[in-house]
């Protein structure tokens, strides 16, 4: 534009010269007019040549020139004044013309402006709006110069300039630059939502740009300069740091853009997870000096995918554990045709045993996988539920190619969607062990029943308040005589069977338990039997069902009439073995009766002896006192003997003596027993000796059952040697239980090979005259204690007995 | 041997009141006694050959009393017992008896009895100390003949007639009855049936 202006002074400086230049040649050198004509037509085209350019440039520039010659208000323009403000070239250009173009908004201020430029002749640079007759409204430039003429008249020079087109190119730059901005804000905001930010990585300086929502990913603050790279690889997380540089290295190293996804660690410790790709920018010579790339967080998307693939992991995998299918059929229209439409899970095809690659079984195939004894059935149904578009609910069983048989439940319903049925959607379930256990309950059930038939035991639950009965077994009516078959049995109908003597008594207690809310159990009550009328002891007990209203009971009746009367035998028999505990003791005396007899005549012999010979020496003349006197002091000595004798063995005739504790020197008792029994053992060559620890504890013990139970063992362990005689040995020690240990050894027969166990059985004997008694007596005094009795066989010949007690006060029944 | 020793009875009981007893009783007849509690204790007296008798009680602690007999039996110890026992069957007595006790007690026994047997005993230990003292006495003599008398004598107490004596030893009849002198003399026999006697006791056997 400058330089078009240049060129039009230019223009009007040529002219100016020229015309000079062709006076003087008019004036000076007519003969040179020719060739100055040649030359005035030269430059006359040279002139005419340039207004062309200048019309031309000004055409260009939409700048057009002007005159004003103020005195006469004459207006020169050139073309493109005419055409900048839209008159026809013929118009004779007035100040009137150009004010009526005037914008009737600036139409005033110029008219002010011409004024003041009419009376001081300053110059002028002004902007204005014109309104063209079609509307259009231009922007135009006047810059004018004041100048005189030759005349000295007032006159302005000027350049009008069509800014329109510049002008709204400036406002499209502008509207473009505020659309610039808000596009950069919302791709700001963009990167901000879509967690994408950018980056630039200087190749040179190694350094990188980052953008806001980068360095928001990253959880830096947002950084004005470049960051330096190694900053960055601190912040990716260490597990990934290595491969997300290899790459960029080998991007830049190839030529190739890079994708990456990684974790990284932000300054506050949270992990992210991004997606980063970048491309390489190369300078004109294709020497890459920048890498341009993205950076998004996809942490949520990936979680979000991970819960994705994890829930349909639990879908697939609970379908797999409950071994539960599903599956659809679609609509089949009225008739059953041989392909179902059928989709499977994944989970169906496994409990059929088939391979899903084979896709969903025809009919035919289907039904084929039926157990044959359920496969009529099935297609019964099946043909039930197309024709009817019915629901079902089938378990049958099947058989997978592998031959195994599966229960399977399938269950399936009819999908109508706006009236319209869709087909069938459904689960396939297999149910194998739920079946087999509940054919297992239902044999444990029947199993129940029989044991509680058997052991006569009846289960039941009601509420005892209010009389409502929830259940009872069949043998809970049968304890009661009643007829299982009955149906309902009003609970006073069982009350009703209570004996007599025992009603008030069961009432009162059930009542009392109830009020109070209590756990009852009561024993041995009877009743007569609703059928038979047989008296029957019963035994009830009642649970309080914490979880039910107040009076809720459940509990089991049972049948203790054997059991009473088994006790009543065994109580019978507990007195028939003390009975015999008498009658072994009184055996034991009969046994030892020669014993007793030679142990008792020895001092009544004696005794007699010794009264011979006193009365000898008083037969001496003269008599001889003094030794009379020392005969007659050994028979009162023997005589007090006899008696100790016989006082020491008085306890063994009494029966049902009870048990008297005291503290007993065992010693001292073996001692007696091995003097009671020394001649009995002599008389068959048995020698007993005694090897006692230093101070046997004492033990509280019955004194007479303890010499009872040393009694037995040492007449069997005599008995055992009686033919070939042999040695009694008694030891006694504290083991490390810290009970007293009595061990009785023979030399004698041993143990019976067979039966070595049952020798403490009752009535078990190996003697001809034994009651088989005698070391079950033993045995159950010595357990009485707390203590144990056993039997050992020796290394050598014979065997040893056993026996412990406590010692102490530990001891007690 | 002393022909004077006064007899002694022996008591063998485990029981000490009954030892005592039978040993007062006899002390009061005033025989000797001595007792002891097991027949082992009687045996380390070293004097068994004393004269007299011994109450043995039939159940001793180690050794029975029959058992003990038969011990002394064997040790050559030759001595009249008598069993007491407080508990006493038949076929134990008899067993006692034929081993040669002089009696069997059962007690308590009446003190004329223990008495009565301990007399009998005493009385044949005497008579046995005496047979034994006129065999040694009947070997002293018979030591004395020469051999041809010993010869001729076993001949003569066989009922053999003189010449036929002669006949058998080569000498003459008349040898035969100087040496048939010196034997009755030396015998100290009166007649033929007593020099018979004699040698039956000396158990000669005749060498028919």
């Amino acid at each position: 534009m400058e330089s078009d202006n240049e060129i039009g002074t230019e223009g009007d400086r040529t002219d100016a010269e020229a015309r000079s230049a062709l006076q003087v040649a008019g004036a000076e050198r007519t003969n040179e007019l020719a060739q100055a004509y040649e030359e005035l037509k030269r430059a006359q085209a040279e002139l005419q040549r340039r207004w062309q350019y200048l019309a031309e440039a000004q055409r260009l520039s939409h700048s057009g020139t002007f005159g004003w010659k103020v005195s006469s208000g004459e207006l020169v323009w050139s073309d493109e004044t005419y055409r900048i403000l839209g008159f026809a070239r013929e118009t004779n250009p007035t100040l009137d013309l150009v004010f009526d173009r005037i914008h009737p908004d600036d139409r005033e201020r110029m008219q002010q402006l011409r004024d003041r430029a009419a009376q001081n002749g300053m110059d002028l640079n002004v902007e204005h709006r014109i309104l063209l007759p079609d509307g259009t409204v231009k922007y135009l430039q006047a810059v004018a110069h004041a100048g005189r003429d030759s005349f000295g008249n007032l006159e302005y020079m000027g350049v009008v300039t069509d800014m329109t087109d510049r002008k709204r190119a400036d406002e499209e730059r502008q509207a473009l630059s505020r659309k610039l901005e808000e596009s950069n804000a919302r791709l700001e905001e963009s990167q901000r939502v879509a967690h994408l930010g950018y980056w630039i990585w200087n190749l040179d300086t190694n350094r990188v740009v980052f953008s806001n929502e980068t360095c928001r990913i990253y959880g830096i603050n947002q950084q004005e300069d470049p960051i330096d790279l190694e900053a960055i690889r601190e912040l990716i997380h260490p597990e990934d740091r290595g491969y997300v540089f290899e790459n960029a290295e080998r991007s830049v190293r190839d030529k190739v853009p890079i994708e990456t996804e990684h974790r990284l660690i932000r300054p506050s410790g949270e992990i992210r997870i991004v997606y980063s790709r970048g491309a390489l920018t190369k300078d004109a010579a294709g020497r890459p000096y920048e890498m341009f790339g993205t950076c998004q967080d996809i942490t949520e998307r990936k979680l979000s995918e991970q819960a994705l693939r994890r829930s349909q992991f639990y879908l697939s995998e609970g379908e797999r554990l409950a071994h539960i299918g599903s599956w659809a059929s679609s609509d089949l229209g009225i008739s059953l045709s041989e392909d179902l439409g059928l989709y499977w899970s994944d989970e169906v095809y496994k409990i059929f045993g088939l391979a899903p690659e084979k896709g969903p079984p025809r009919l035919e195939q289907f039904l084929a996988a039926i157990h044959p004894q359920d496969r009529a059935s099935m297609a019964e149904a099946i043909k039930t539920m197309h024709e009817q578009r019915c629901g079902c609910d089938v378990t049958k069983r099947i058989v997978r190619p592998d031959g195994e048989i599966r229960y399977v439940r399938c269950v399936g319903i009819p999908v109508v969607e706006d009236g319209v049925f869709q087909g069938f959607r459904g689960t396939t379930i297999d149910v194998t062990a739920q079946e087999l256990l509940t054919q297992e309950l239902r044999r444990e059930q029947a199993y129940l029943a029989e044991a509680q038939s058997l052991a006569h035991i009846g289960s039941w639950a009601s509420n005892l308040e209010t009389g409502e009965v929830h259940h009872r077994s069949d043998e809970t009516a049968r304890l009661h005589g009643f007829d299982p078959k009955e149906g309902l049995i009003p609970l006073e109908r069982y009350f009703d069977t209570l004996h007599p003597d025992d009603k008030a008594d069961v009432r009162s207690a059930i009542e009392d338990a109830v009020r109070e809310g209590v756990d009852y159990d009561i024993q041995g009550f009877r009743i007569c039997r609703a059928d038979d009328g047989q008296i029957r002891f019963l035994r009830t007990v009642g649970h309080r069902n914490p979880a039910g209203e107040s009076g809720e009971y459940f509990g089991v009746t049972m049948d203790i009439t054997e059991l009473k009367r088994a006790e009543e035998e065994r109580e019978r028999l507990r007195q028939l073995e003390a009975d015999i505990a008498h009658i072994n003791r009184v055996n034991m005396m009969g046994e030892l009766a020669a014993a007793l007899a030679h142990e008792i005549k020895q001092p009544i012999a004696a005794a007699i002896t010794s009264a011979s010979a006193c009365l000898r020496w008083l037969g001496h003349v003269p008599p001889d006192v003094e030794r009379a006197c020392a005969a007659a002091a050994r028979i009162e000595q023997e005589g007090n003997r006899a008696a100790d004798i016989i006082n020491s063995l008085r306890s063994f005739y009494k029966t049902g003596t009870p048990a008297e504790r005291q503290w007993v020197d065992v010693k001292g008792t073996v001692r007696e027993m091995s003097a009671l029994l020394r001649t009995e053992a002599a008389r068959y060559s048995v020698t007993i000796r005694t090897e006692f620890e230093v101070d046997p504890p004492h033990i509280l013990v019955d004194r007479v059952q303890l010499q009872q139970v040393l009694m037995n063992l040492m007449l069997n362990a005599i008995e055992a040697m009686k033919d070939i005689g042999g040695e009694l040995t008694i030891r006694s020690h504290v083991n490390p239980e810290g009970h007293l240990t009595v061990s009785i050894n023979d030399t004698g027969v041993g143990l019976p090979a067979e039966g070595a166990d049952l020798i403490f059985d009752p009535f078990h004997t190996t003697k001809p005259q034994g009651t088989g008694m005698g070391l079950t007596i033993t045995r159950s005094i010595v357990e009485s204690y707390g203590g144990r009795v056993w039997a050992t066989a020796n290394q050598g010949a014979g065997a040893t007995f056993h026996f412990t007690l406590p010692t102490g006060a530990e001891a007690h029944a | 041997m002393k022909p004077v020793a006064v007899p002694t009875v022996f008591i063998v009981d485990d029981d000490s009141g009954m030892r005592q007893a039978v040993q007062d009783l006899v002390e009061s007849v005033g025989l000797r006694a001595e007792s002891f509690s097991t027949g082992e204790e009687f045996l380390k007296r070293q004097r068994t050959t004393d004269p007299g008798c011994l109450v043995l009680d039939v159940r001793l602690p180690q050794m029975s009393g029959l058992d003990f007999q038969r011990q002394l039996t064997e040790i050559g110890v030759q001595i009249p017992i008598i069993f007491i026992t407080a508990h006493g069957d038949i076929p134990m007595s008899v067993r006692a008896l034929k081993s040669g006790a002089v009696e069997f007690l059962t007690k308590p026994f009446r003190d004329q009895d223990l008495l009565d047997a301990i007399q009998q005993a005493l009385q044949r230990d005497r008579a046995a100390r005496e047979q034994q003292a006129e065999i040694s006495a009947l070997h002293a003599r018979y030591e004395a003949l020469t051999a041809r008398e010993r010869e001729v004598m076993a001949l003569v107490v066989s009922d053999m007639l003189n010449k036929h004596i002669a006949a058998k030893i080569g000498a003459s009849e008349a040898t035969v009855k100087i040496h048939r002198g010196h034997v009755m003399e030396k015998m100290q026999a009166g007649s033929l049936i007593e020099l018979v006697r004699m040698a039956d006791k000396l158990k000669l056997s005749s060498n028919k």
